[in-house]
């Protein structure tokens, strides 16, 4: 469908056009999800009596899908660079017991204990692309490794304890303006009662789409997913790029830990751990292939609001935990499904 | 050599392999064009033809890999097609295609297994069959484990006890060494003289000659003629491969240069490398100079190529624009793979493939793209290689062989290295986009930049280069200059000749007219 209405604008003298035909393929992803969405909530407002489409419970669904949505965020860069991350989900509970521990058991004030659990993660990112791309193995088997290995970690330096700078370990006190400052990261009163989390997940999905879409460093990701040997020959910095995008994913599983851990008011040891599949579902739901070079992140916030509406949905017709995992595994195959047969159509 | 092979096949006779009037396209290109071709039982029949001639589409289609459009095969004088008698056909290719993790064995039993469930031990057909070819001391171990002429012998077992008919050798022997393909060329014989039909598909002339009743020379997807008998000697071979091939193009009449301009561009100095591949190297390439390196797969010419870009590793002195050193050559050179899937990226644009490899240029503040730039140089390039396309923004994989191409050679000169490395400039290009190629290499060049190319096709050579050095064996041989050369044939038959004799002809010859 692209190359058609592509070649009507042929002549247009600025039409560079990448643009045109990526907008393509994107409009078709984003409408396809917006479609899905749309069908979906309506179903839910019919089958919940209006109570789904009531003002507060789609700010929820908002607030709901941020996490996923900005782990995602970082995750697409990774999945668009043709590696892989599986220790993100571990990422998030480690960075959040950093912050924990490190400010409430051992008494560093808070504006020194979340640089700690972002530069945590940083250095998991930072070990995940040196093994694969200088060490070279697999990120598959690198990601798996480190995951496990930070989720000992975790374990090691909490104790297996859960932590809730409210309620400090006897011994311990908070500072009141510290709790106030953390707490408001994710809890500040917003007009209309709009919450704090998606604020910042509408700042990262900024951020990342001029990342993606509009520099140097989204195009030779895209580049370099797409395929690494002409890469390599034509010397684009694959490793450093490829290490970057690691960084990046583990550290937007620490920030959106970091914000869990302030809006929910604690943390313990397997916090984030059933994050992996939602995130992966997101990205891939997204429009993103795991073959590499391709995937865009309104088409993450896509995929993220429409897990949203799912499990917010069901929740509100009380259809039972066993749906909700059926509908997401339904879902991501049927997505991919369909990504393929538009492909080859086009 | 030996004419003796047609046991009890006289000619005419409808046993063996024939095929007729094989047709295939893809997209533009007419990979096969009317093929027909006839090998008997009890002949070796060699094949030789250039890169693109149809040579590896004919091989796909005999192994089931490529279905033709049109046309018949038939064995034994029956129909034949891959989906019923894939097994009486067998390829033994430079890589074998066996199960490297199961011993030597097993692979011969893999798929035929009598039983199910059950392992079985061998039958005394395949025990005989595995000394035959000497692999049977070696029954239990791990394929991986021993080396390539094993496994090709494994192959070739594994063939025989399916009893296969047909054995194609796909430049079995690329990657072994003397001894070994020796000793696979008397294999080879054997098969032949047992009465199978055997094939040798190669680029080495000397094989060809040595080991082959006759020879079919494949040129555009047909059989452009046969040599045999006191007919088939190298130069025959070399002579036909380019015959008919050889309009110079307006362009490389373009004054040919001898000495190029005076400022050195590259120069090389006992580069030697690091796996072998070849050693000693002494070349000096100046600004204005498009030096074409002649090698067969195996020859060295091409990781010798690579290691020019630095993507393989070299020992020794290399100087690119009068710096030294790996920081020197990444800066001052530019490559482009011989296989487009090697210098493209797929899943861009035709305009975004242009630029692929610009940073600063198209960039501003904080790395952010800028759009028009990007647009604005694609258009310029693309007008300026004259690649065909409806709108920048199409995906590459709808252009022709012979524009992708042009793509991939603008994304690397839009830097302007000091020195262009390119493999193959023109393999798999149509004849008009090849003399568009060699203009503007021709152009680029004349701007005060070197070229080094890597050939296997003399007429690619004679069209395109100023100064050629044949590879073999890992050695340089002394330049030819071919502004020299009045026909591409002759060309063809000194580069032939320097191929076959190595260096100390070479000496000789060149001492002469230079």
């Amino acid at each position: 469908m692209s190359s058609e209405a592509d070649a009507s604008k042929a002549d247009r003298p600025r039409a560079f056009s990448a643009r045109v035909r990526l907008a393509g393929s994107t409009i078709a992803r984003v409408g396809g999800l917006l479609i899905a969405v749309i069908i979906i909530m309506t179903l839910f407002a019919a089958a919940s009596d209006g109570r789904f489409l009531s003002f507060n419970n789609l700010l929820g669904l908002l607030r709901y899908m941020s996490t996923v949505a900005i782990v995602g965020l970082g995750l697409t860069l990774v999945i668009v660079v043709g590696e892989i991350d599986l220790s993100f989900a571990s990422v998030y509970g480690f960075s959040a017991m950093v912050v924990a521990v490190s400010w409430i058991l051992w008494g560093v004030p808070i504006y020194v204990a979340i640089p700690l659990g972002l530069l945590a993660a940083v250095l998991v990112g930072a070990f995940n692309g040196f093994f694969t791309t200088i060490v070279g193995i697999p990120s598959f088997i690198a990601t798996l490794g480190s995951s496990t290995l930070v989720f000992g970690f975790t374990i090691l330096i909490s104790n297996t304890a859960s932590f809730n700078p409210t309620y400090p370990p006897t011994g311990r006190e908070i500072d009141p303006s510290q709790l106030d400052f953390f707490t408001g990261l994710s809890n500040q009163s917003l007009p209309l009662g709009f919450p704090m989390q998606a604020l910042w997940m509408l700042g990262a999905a900024m951020i990342f789409a001029f990342l993606l879409g509009r520099s140097v460093f989204g195009f030779r990701l895209k580049a370099i997913g797409g395929n690494p040997q002409a890469a390599r020959l034509a010397r684009l910095p694959v490793r450093r790029y490829k290490i970057v995008a690691f960084v990046l994913c583990s550290t937007m599983a620490a920030l959106a830990a970091i914000l869990d851990f302030a809006f929910i008011g604690s943390t313990q040891v397997n916090a984030g751990q059933s994050l992996l599949f939602p995130v992966f579902a997101a990205v891939i739901i997204g429009g993103a292939s795991l073959a590499g070079g391709r995937g865009t992140v309104v088409g993450t916030l896509g995929g993220a609001l429409l897990l949203a509406v799912l499990a917010n949905g069901l929740a509100l017709i009380s259809a039972g935990a066993f749906a909700q995992q059926m509908l997401l595994g339904t879902v991501t195959i049927a997505a991919v499904v369909l990504d393929r047969f538009t492909q080859k159509l086009r | 050599m030996s004419g003796n092979g047609a046991a009890g096949a006289a000619d005419g006779s409808v046993s063996g392999v024939r095929i007729t009037d094989l047709h295939k396209r893809y997209g533009d290109t007419l990979a096969l064009d009317g093929l027909t071709l006839s090998a008997r039982p009890g002949e070796v029949l060699g094949i030789a033809g250039p890169n693109g001639a149809g040579k590896s589409t004919m091989i796909k289609v005999l192994a089931g890999e490529v279905t033709a459009d049109s046309g018949a095969i038939l064995i034994d004088d029956v129909d034949w097609s891959p989906a019923i008698g894939a097994s009486r056909v067998a390829i033994v290719h430079q890589e074998p295609q066996v199960f490297p993790n199961l011993t030597v064995a097993d692979n011969l039993l893999v798929g035929r297994e009598r039983r199910r469930f059950m392992r079985h031990g061998l039958n005394d057909d395949e025990r005989r069959l595995m000394e035959d070819l000497a692999i049977a001391d070696v029954a239990d171990q791990r394929l991986e484990s021993l080396p390539l002429a094993v496994q090709q012998r494994t192959e070739i077992a594994r063939a025989l006890a399916q009893d296969a008919r047909v054995f194609l050798f796909d430049e079995p022997n690329s990657a072994l060494t003397e001894d070994e393909s020796d000793d696979l060329f008397r294999r080879m014989r054997r098969l032949a003289d047992a009465g199978r039909v055997v094939i040798l598909v190669s680029h080495r002339l000397a094989e060809l000659v040595a080991q082959c009743d006759r020879v079919a020379i494949i040129l555009d997807g047909r059989c452009r003629t046969e040599l045999r008998g006191d007919g088939l000697t190298q130069d025959a071979i070399a002579r036909e491969l380019v015959v008919g091939r050889t309009q110079r193009a307006a362009a490389s009449a373009v004054a040919r240069r001898e000495g190029g301009s005076a400022g050195a561009s590259l120069v090389l100095s006992g580069w030697t490398h690091q796996q072998g591949e070849f050693r000693d190297i002494e070349l000096d390439i100046r600004t204005g100079e498009i030096v074409a390196l002649v090698g067969v797969e195996g020859s060295g010419a091409r990781e010798l190529v690579r290691s020019i870009a630095g993507f393989e590793k070299g020992s020794g002195r290399i100087e690119v624009a009068g710096r030294q050193g790996s920081r020197a050559v990444a800066a001052g050179t530019g490559f482009v793979a011989a296989d487009r899937q090697e210098s493209l990226f797929s899943n861009l644009s035709v305009g975004e493939n242009i630029v692929s490899r610009l940073s600063g240029e198209i960039t501003s503040f904080l790395g952010a793209l800028r759009r028009a730039r990007m647009a604005q140089l694609a258009a310029k390039f693309r007008d300026s290689f004259s690649v065909r396309v409806h709108n920048l923004a199409q995906p590459i994989r709808s252009l022709s062989g012979g524009n992708q191409q042009k793509v991939a050679l603008a994304a690397a000169i839009i830097k302007r290295p000091e020195v262009l490395v390119l493999e193959e400039p023109t393999r798999g290009v149509d004849v008009a986009s090849k003399a568009e190629i060699y203009t503007l290499m021709r152009e680029y060049a004349s701007d005060h930049h070197a070229i080094v190319m890597f050939c296997t096709e003399v007429p690619e050579v004679y069209e395109a280069a100023d100064r050629a050095h044949v590879v073999s064996d890992g050695r340089l041989s002394p330049p030819l200059f071919v502004a020299q050369y009045g026909d591409v044939e002759s060309l063809a038959s000194d580069i032939t000749r320097l191929e076959r004799h190595g260096m100390v002809e070479a000496l000789a010859m060149t001492a002469a007219p230079d």
